[in-house]
């Protein structure tokens, strides 16, 4: 029954993305008031099927239903509640779901915030969502059905992927994650419809720029909280093995932070109209990619589902999609024509260009790297594989010339700068740049790369905060104390500036977190038998013992170290050795001590638990923790950043309550 | 119409579904074995519980077939009982050796009398067989013909069709 309920919600899905997403096209075409309210309907009524069929299946899982095909497939009554609800995203069927379930409600959020807004967009926007939803549920209809109905339902099934309950990371990660792919969409039909109107004004940039910034932010994240997981679960030390499913997460990212930038400049200046709408395309167009990369099978990686017969299907949308977008965009690119220039090299507005290209050339970059394993396979029939040091060599110039652009860009005004002045603006911050890079120096590091990136993430600390106090200073001149000042500057009013600074702060230290974290990582291999100590730098490391221990769903070897430093115990750590049922190879599970200064961490590489000999590796980095601080805190700046500023005390005075008291919708 | 950005838009699309098209549908896991075609490499290894030693050499003349696994190994416990009966099957036509590795004797000791045997099992006790024939992970299976020549390779555990169907490939 409940198996039937879900399923008849996807076909009804189905079938209201298709008639909606016509009536979204129709009213594009006729524009009038009742079309697009139409298509508005559709919009709600398809959010409202999706987010229904998802609840079902929670509803399935939650009591143990077995004649529900993904229910028996992730299923098991033996599993606490929480991983019950979050087994929805566990496996391919689920998190398809789950993808329609995310997707309703961007579709359905976009319709509530445009309001009556930008009717001129709304229907072909609408459309567009629309067309995606239609492949979506199509998906979870047929190829990916995850409400197939079970013949001979068992009383228990085997519970999620193993790997799900190893570490709560990976369960918080494909949320985030998601919210960031699937958000894409919403950006991409705006996009499309200015691009079908043929024209694109400042206030339709304003729906377009915020329903990009906000998947964006839950990509940061979700991009760091994936590293963040991989660092505290794989046991190799790091963090980001250019995993071509990790480079997939990354290069809509890059895109739509081009996009978001290159937003400013249209804004400011009424130019590159055509470049921004074609960055939000791709950002777009990048997420589909990278949901190919990771569903179809393609690629061995650490996420990717088992081989997959949804691969196919989302190929043809992914070609389907180019298509689209490439037609459309050699349409009528050349009618968004700009209405201002760019005046010079050596301007706010000339930095940002420069950005842009660096972010482009970084996603063209990981894109080649990662599909031309697959060039070479499918022409030649030869194995190959591209790693860290293709990607290094690229990554690590192009990244290091970005945060130079962060400081450098701010510092410089809008429009022609003379000599003298950008001498005057760009001269100061370099004090901090010495500073800091000085202060990496006498720690040790002499790195090239490093140093310079501490310099230069001095020098952009140093315009970063410039930038936050100036509002600030300016408002305490004309009398207002401390505290009135930041509230006006950065909280009520400036606040898009202010997250904006708040994301580039977290930028610059991400970047010298992963430089220095990268370069001056120190790592050992000890062999120690029970109560043998050795001492790594600082650190004393003792071996306690190590025991078997049978779990339901694995089998572990856990080993316990007592940590000392300077000769004080500061720590036990019991890294472990994991084998799951269902895989070839055991999968060590490491254990960190953690500090703002550095990590601890300890992985095993083999042990014996009737001699009680283990084999470790210890890897000493410094500063990893301010990585997953500072992507966190670009997350939090961005948001900031889409709050949008208060409305005008009018507005809310004229608004109308009905009797009852509930407001009415404007 | 802005014939460039088409034409460089086709272009890739077209390049991309391309690529795409012609992997997909093979395994991104499976890493091909230089060693198919060529002669097995050739061991020395101590027989668990008669501790003779077996060399592979001395099987020249009938198909082979070695299987890498361990006691650690979970999709090991489930391949198990079905090599013991095909080898049981397959008699004296097919010779089945097991090659332990990164293991203790006392263990495989136990597995063998808790789960049965069927063929000579031998240790691999510093690895060099594992690595001599690259081995990934375990199980994983190696199929040698009567002259020696490595035939096919396996990864992962079989089940009862796959196996016979390889087989099938060495005794030709």
């Amino acid at each position: 029954m409940t198996g039937s309920v879900g399923q008849f919600l996807v076909l009804l899905s189905l079938l209201v993305a298709t008639t909606g997403a016509m009536i979204g096209f129709y009213a594009g075409r006729v524009r009038t008031k009742e079309a697009v309210e139409w298509a508005r309907k559709f919009a709600y009524l398809y959010a409202a099927c999706m987010i229904g069929a998802t609840l079902v299946m929670e509803y399935a899982l939650l009591t143990h239903d077995f004649r529900v095909g993904y229910v028996e497939q992730v299923g098991s009554r033996a599993v606490p509640m929480w991983v019950t609800i979050v087994s929805l995203w566990s496996s391919l069927e689920g998190s398809i779901l789950f993808w329609g379930f995310i997707l309703a409600i961007y579709i359905a959020g976009a319709v509530r915030f445009t309001k009556n807004e930008h009717a001129d967009f709304m229907g072909d926007s609408i459309g567009v969502w629309l067309s995606c939803a239609i492949f979506f549920s199509y998906l979870i209809a047929a190829p990916a059905n995850p409400f197939g109905l079970v013949a001979n339902p068992p009383f228990d099934g085997p519970g999620p992927n193993p790997l799900l309950q190893n570490h709560l990371l990976m369960i918080i990660h494909p949320p985030f994650l998601y919210l960031g792919y699937v958000g894409m969409t919403i950006p991409f039909g705006f996009a499309s419809a200015a691009l079908m109107r043929g024209r694109l004004g400042a206030g339709f940039l304003r729906p377009i720029r915020a329903s990009l910034l906000l998947p964006w932010c839950f990509l940061t994240i979700a991009i760091m909280l994936g590293g963040w997981w991989a660092y505290e679960v794989l046991g190799w030390g790091g963090y980001w093995a250019w995993d071509p499913v990790e480079n997939a997460s990354l290069l809509p990212w890059l895109t739509a932070t081009a996009a978001l930038h290159s937003a400013i400049v249209m804004e400011r200046r009424g130019v590159l109209k055509g470049w921004t709408v074609t960055l939000v395309q791709a950002s777009f167009l990048l997420t589909v990619l990278g949901t190919f990369m990771t569903r179809s099978g393609v690629f061995n990686s650490v996420h990717s589902f088992t081989q997959s017969a949804i691969g196919p299907t989302i190929l043809v949308f992914l070609a389907a999609a180019l298509l689209f977008a490439i037609v459309l965009l050699s349409m009528r690119i050349d009618s968004l024509e700009a209405e201002g220039r760019i005046d010079g090299a050596v301007s706010r507005e000339g930095m940002f260009l420069v950005n842009n290209l660096l972010f482009v050339l970084l996603t063209f970059t990981i894109l080649i790297g990662t599909a031309f394993p697959l060039i070479v396979e499918a022409f030649k029939g030869k194995q190959m594989s591209v790693g860290r040091p293709y990607f290094d060599a690229m990554v690590v110039p192009i990244g290091t010339a970005l945060l130079f652009l962060l400081g450098v860009g701010p510092a410089l005004p809008w429009g022609r700068a003379k000599q003298g002045q950008a001498l005057r603006l760009l001269l100061p911050p370099a004090a901090l740049g010495v500073l800091v890079a000085g202060a990496g120096f006498a720690l040790g590091s002499s790195n090239f790369w490093t140093l310079l990136t501490l310099f230069f993430g001095g020098y952009a600390a140093h315009v970063t905060m410039a930038e936050m106090w100036s509002p600030v200073a300016a408002r305490m001149k004309r009398g207002e104390n401390v505290g009135t000042a930041v509230m006006q500057a950065q909280v009520r009013r400036g606040r898009r500036r202010f997250g904006s600074y708040v994301v580039h702060a977290g930028a610059v230290i991400t970047i010298v977190a992963i430089a220095v974290s990268s370069t001056m990582r120190t790592s050992r291999e000890l062999q120690l038998e029970k109560g043998q100590t050795a001492t790594v730098g600082k650190y004393g490391v003792t071996f306690l013992g190590a025991e078997d221990r049978q779990e339901p769903h694995r089998l572990s070897t856990i080993a316990r170290f007592r940590i000392t430093k300077n000769g004080k115990e500061i720590a036990t750590l019991a890294p472990r050795m994991n084998q799951y049922q269902t895989m070839r190879e055991p999968i060590g599970s490491p254990d960190v001590y953690s500090t703002l200064a550095g990590d601890f961490y300890i992985s095993l590489m083999n042990v014996d638990v009737p001699t009680q000999r283990v084999g470790i590796s210890v890897y000493q980095t410094p500063m990893i923790a301010w990585i997953w601080i500072s992507v966190i805190l670009m997350g939090l700046g961005g948001l900031i950043a889409l709050i949008p500023a208060r409305a005008p005390r009018v507005a809310i005075a004229s608004e109308p309550v009905l009797p009852g008291g509930v407001p009415a919708e404007s | 119409m802005n014939k460039t950005v088409l034409a460089i838009g086709i272009l890739i699309t077209a390049a991309l579904v391309a690529v795409f098209f012609l992997v997909m549908g093979k395994d991104p896991g499976h890493i091909d074995s230089p060693l198919i075609g060529r002669p097995a490499p050739t061991f020395t290894l101590r027989a668990v519980g008669s501790g003779q030693p077996l060399n592979l050499e001395q099987l020249r003349g009938k198909p082979v077939v070695i299987n890498f696994w361990a006691t650690w190994c979970m999709p090991c416990y489930q391949e198990h009982p079905v090599l013991v009966q095909n080898a049981r099957m397959l008699g004296d036509n097919v010779q089945f050796v097991g090659v332990v590795f990164n293991d203790t004797e006392d263990k495989i000791q136990q597995f063998l009398n808790a789960r049965g045997s069927a063929y000579p099992t031998v240790i691999d006790e510093a690895g060099k067989t594992a690595i001599a024939y690259g081995v990934g992970g375990v199980p994983e299976t190696f199929f040698v013909d009567k002259a020696g020549k490595i035939v096919a390779k396996y990864e992962g555990p079989m089940d009862g069709d796959t196996l016979q169907s390889y087989v099938a490939k060495v005794m030709q």
